[in-house]
């Protein structure tokens, strides 16, 4: 999943100064999910801009609109069409930075701003808690790690092994709150009685796969492009 | 009348558990959830869709309701009856107000052999369609068994009274000391009406066929209590023993105990387990001193110069047979006599059928011929109901009887058919499950103290108190309202985010594909809806909407500066109110003076943060969220959801500019009524503290 955290209250508002109707979109999935962007949100904020705005003297015209997916056509066609026949001046998206990006390039002149702060790609640790697992670099290497991302969890992305600032299985950047990856990968691969496997030498990783390798896109060959 | 609250669950016959166990299907969730609203005269409405009889049954019902309340997997079952009293008793002006007038007459006339519950029932349905119908009573007063056979310290005569003053402001016409088969013929009723309802009831007793029974001291039950609900007072000397072990009996045994006998006995062939009486019943004879004899057969009444003197018992060994049907057994070589003064026989009722002799309406062996399902006789236009139909049973039942009798001659007046009635298939939504029971608080059922069974004995006076208004609203909000919880409002609307399943503290919430908060399952705390950041889960029976309506209506009128400053909205546990001080709907006039806007919930937990910021969206100061006292709550955890979440919503104002110190939790210290003016006083004096727009965060500023 990928979570985000809305952006602060002031921010937003500070995007929205020169507008006068204005329409908050939320999306239904991620953000949803990790209490960011969902309906919910979109009420709040919607709420607190009207209060905000009204007790400058100013009232605008705060629109609310959740959709079940922001990074698909089909799902924000109904926004797109609400843009146009209301005549809406600015969108504030909740949605990660995709759907912000999805409505850019669809919204033709009405201007699009975040209500949210895209951070990682991660995990409900318990109620209130996510944490990163995955970097999305394009070339997955758990297979040799126990299946503990390295890439994503190591404060250096360290690729073999522990820095110096691992000390009695936390990372130094944080030892409160962040476990040290390698820790956790030694403990699990003797667990998997495979610790020998650290002996072997990781090769440099090839960043091509990752965002240096320009704009990535995926094709299905099965239904891509379909007449 | 207000609209339901929630329908939902009587739809399609869907019944919670203590509404489907009644005979009339008594909305019972939906009066108990009025009455704790303080909507006493909603309650009544809702009492009297189906049940001509509620101050009857507030006093008297065998409330096979609370029977299946499913709290009762919780602690104990919710004290249904006298909720249902409280109502009768804290409405008398207002349903004398909503009496329904005569219907507009049309064709059709009804003669109604009987007044009991059965009898009335099925007059006032038929004169509210509009039929004439004319109730015959033998007796010079109205209400069969209820008027005459039940003992005064369990019936008041002013619950019957009202009962009956609603059916015959209604247009039911009573020929009171007219017996029909003496001062008016069958025959001639025939010949009168379009329709005959036979409401007899069973009103004589059996007799038994034993030596003795003929002494002077012998009494027949029916007969004994007749009289003694007419102010006579039977000559019982200083011993008396009852035969029977059904309710009856024991009305007979505890009358009997109060005209003055020192010693009551009574004696049955069942075992105690066995023992047909309502185990309350049974219990509060006992207390007042009555000696039970169980397994014990008659065999002879002793007597002395036509006189009684005693009664011989021999020992029964057994009551039914393998297929439980009544085959009692004796070994007559273990016996027992008591010496006693009068013997009242209490073994069974019957029907007096004579007015039938010399017409064609079947009888066999003292029984009225007749089919059940759609309430005919053997002659046309004849019909039967209550326990003449049905043999002994409640008045509850008799009243259901009554209203089906209706049903089948109102068919039968408009077609010349007879009515087949359709077996209703009741579902329900089932038993709670015992892992959800589990979770929940126990809270102890509200109990009234009978009077000293030494001092109750002395009179017939009611032994029970009724509930205090405080007691009522206590015990009103036991009720789960089962099937009145969180829904989703469409399955498009959940992520699947797992929040109200980690948020529900009963564990009923789940996910599966999308959130699923089982009706049989949810004890409707609101906090799943609370918290779903889909906004997607609704609840069946709270909504603020009314809060905003009533916001707008103030804030959109003209006269804007008259309103006292601050307005506070105060969202208010209801839970908490111990009178109707606080629950009843304000004026707008009296919001404009006071300047607080009371907007009462069942527990201030199912307040979203969107519920929290939008008063002061809509133009109000300040919003106070006051909760139950410490650890009052019904739910688990919730106290803590809702202190984190009005943190989050002081923070929110903080950053719009309206400042933490607008929104503030209060716990309710001692009762609502005292605690709450000194908590909005408070608030409402501490100037509202307000954060310049230019100390908002600023951008990129981390959070």
């Amino acid at each position: 999943m990928i979570v985000a955290d809305p952006k602060p209250f002031g921010q937003v508002k500070g995007y929205l100064e020169n507008f006068e109707k204005i329409l908050i979109v939320g999306c239904g999935t991620c953000v949803t999910v990790c209490l960011s962007g969902g309906e919910a949100e979109v009420q709040i904020l919607a709420s607190g801009l009207r209060i905000a705005f009204g007790r400058e003297g100013r009232s605008k015209t705060i629109l609310e609109g959740c959709v079940q997916r922001q990074c698909d056509e089909e799902f924000i066609l109904p926004i797109l069409n609400r843009v146009e026949n209301e005549q809406i001046d600015a969108v504030v998206s909740l949605a990660c930075g995709v759907g912000v990006n999805f409505f850019a390039d669809r919204l033709g002149k009405t201007p699009i701003f975040p209500g949210v702060n895209t951070t990682f790609y991660g995990a409900g640790m318990e109620p209130g808690l996510w944490a990163e697992m995955c970097a999305g670099c394009g070339d997955c290497m758990t297979a040799h790690t126990g299946g503990i991302c390295p890439v994503a969890r190591c404060s250096k992305h360290l690729l073999n092994g522990p820095c110096g600032g691992s000390e009695k299985g936390k990372c130094e950047v944080d030892p409160a709150n962040i476990d040290c990856v390698w820790q956790l990968i030694y403990d699990r691969l003797q667990k998997l009685g495979r610790v020998d496997e650290l002996q072997n030498v990781l090769p440099a990783k090839d960043w091509r796969t990752a965002s240096d390798g320009g704009v990535r896109r995926t094709v299905r060959e099965h239904l891509y492009r379909l007449k | 009348m207000m609209e339901k609250e929630f329908t939902q669950i009587l739809a399609g016959d869907m019944l919670a558990t203590c509404s489907a166990a009644c005979p009339v299907h008594t909305d019972t969730r939906e009066y108990v959830q009025r009455l704790s609203r303080g909507d006493y005269e909603g309650a009544l409405d809702i009492l009297l869709e189906v049940n001509p009889f509620p101050s009857v049954c507030g006093r008297i019902c065998h409330h096979p309701c609370e029977a299946e309340c499913r709290r009762k997997e919780i602690d104990s079952a919710v004290s249904l009856r006298m909720l249902k009293r409280f109502v009768v008793e804290n409405t008398k002006e207002y349903r004398i107000a909503r009496q329904k007038k005569p219907a507009e007459k049309k064709e059709g006339t009804v003669a109604i052999i009987g007044s009991g519950p059965s009898g009335l029932t099925a007059a006032l349905d038929l004169a509210l369609s509009g039929y004439r119908v004319r109730v015959y009573e033998k007796d010079t007063k109205l209400g069969g068994m209820l008027a005459h056979a039940i003992p005064r310290y369990r019936l008041p005569v002013e619950a019957l009274a009202q009962d009956i003053g609603d059916i015959l402001a209604a247009g039911v016409e009573v020929r009171t000391g007219c017996q029909v088969g003496k001062d008016i013929s069958f025959d001639d009723l025939r010949k009168e009406n379009d329709a005959i309802l036979i409401a007899a009831g069973l009103a004589e007793s059996h007799s038994l066929p034993i030596p003795g029974t003929d002494s002077k001291g012998v009494f027949l039950g029916i007969p004994f209590l007749w009289d003694v609900a007419n102010g006579m007072r039977p000559e019982l000397g200083d011993r008396s023993l009852v035969v029977g072990g059904g309710n009856v009996a024991i009305d007979m045994a505890r009358a009997a105990k109060r005209l003055g006998p020192s010693k009551v006995y009574m004696a049955c062939l069942e075992n105690r387990e066995e023992m047909p009486a309502w185990k309350w019943e049974i219990e509060e004879a006992e207390q007042e001193g009555i000696e039970i004899f169980n397994s014990w057969g008659p065999k002879a009444i002793l007597e002395k110069n036509g006189a009684v003197t005693g009664i011989d018992f021999k020992r029964c060994t057994s009551v039914f047979d393998d297929q439980h049907r009544f085959s009692p057994k004796y070994d007559e070589s273990v016996t027992k006599s008591v010496e006693v003064d009068s013997v009242i026989l209490a073994i069974g009722q019957k029907a007096n059928l004579d007015f039938l002799a010399q017409t064609p309406v079947a009888v066999d062996r003292g029984r009225l011929q007749c089919d059940r399902t759609s309430m005919t006789t053997s002659e046309r236009g004849v019909f039967v109901c209550g326990e003449v139909m049905t043999g002994p049973g409640s008045a509850i039942g008799a009243i259901g009887t009554g209203h089906d009798a209706a049903k089948v001659i109102s068919h039968f007046l408009e077609t010349g058919e007879t009515l087949k009635l359709a077996e209703r298939k009741v579902t329900t939504i089932g038993e709670l499950p015992s892992a959800t029971a589990a979770l929940a608080k126990r809270f102890e059922r509200v109990e009234v103290n009978l009077m000293d069974a030494d001092e109750r004995i002395t009179n017939f006076s009611p032994i029970e108190p009724g509930y205090s208004e405080s007691e009522a609203l206590a015990e009103s909000r036991r009720c789960l309202a089962c099937a009145t919880g969180a829904y989703l409002k469409s399955p498009a609307h959940c992520a699947g985010c797992l929040t109200c399943v980690r948020v529900c503290p009963f564990g009923v919430a789940k996910v599966e594909k999308t959130a699923v908060m089982p009706a049989q399952e949810c004890q409707t705390c609101g906090l799943c809806a609370a918290e779903c950041p889909a906004a997607g889960i609704a609840l069946s029976r709270f909504a603020t909407n009314g809060m905003r309506d009533t916001l707008r209506a103030i804030l959109s009128k003209s006269d804007t500066a008259k309103i006292a400053k601050p307005l506070v909205v105060s969202y208010c546990c209801l839970n908490e109110t111990t009178s109707r001080k606080f629950l009843g709907a304000q004026t707008e006039e009296e919001i404009r003076q006071s300047g607080i806007l009371r907007v009462m919930i069942p527990c201030v937990a199912r307040l979203s943060t969107l519920d929290l910021v939008s008063p002061i969206e809509l133009g109000a100061d300040k919003v106070a969220v006051i909760a139950c006292t410490e650890n009052g709550c019904f739910y688990t955890g919730a106290e803590e959801l809702l202190a984190r979440r009005v943190k989050r919503v002081q923070k929110f104002l903080d950053d719009i500019g309206v400042g933490q110190h607008n929104v503030q939790l209060f716990k309710t210290d001692g009762s609502a009524e005292e605690s709450w003016p000194r908590i909005w006083e408070q608030f409402r004096s501490t100037p509202a503290q307000t954060v310049a727009p230019g100390e908002l965060l600023a951008e990129g500023a981390s959070r």
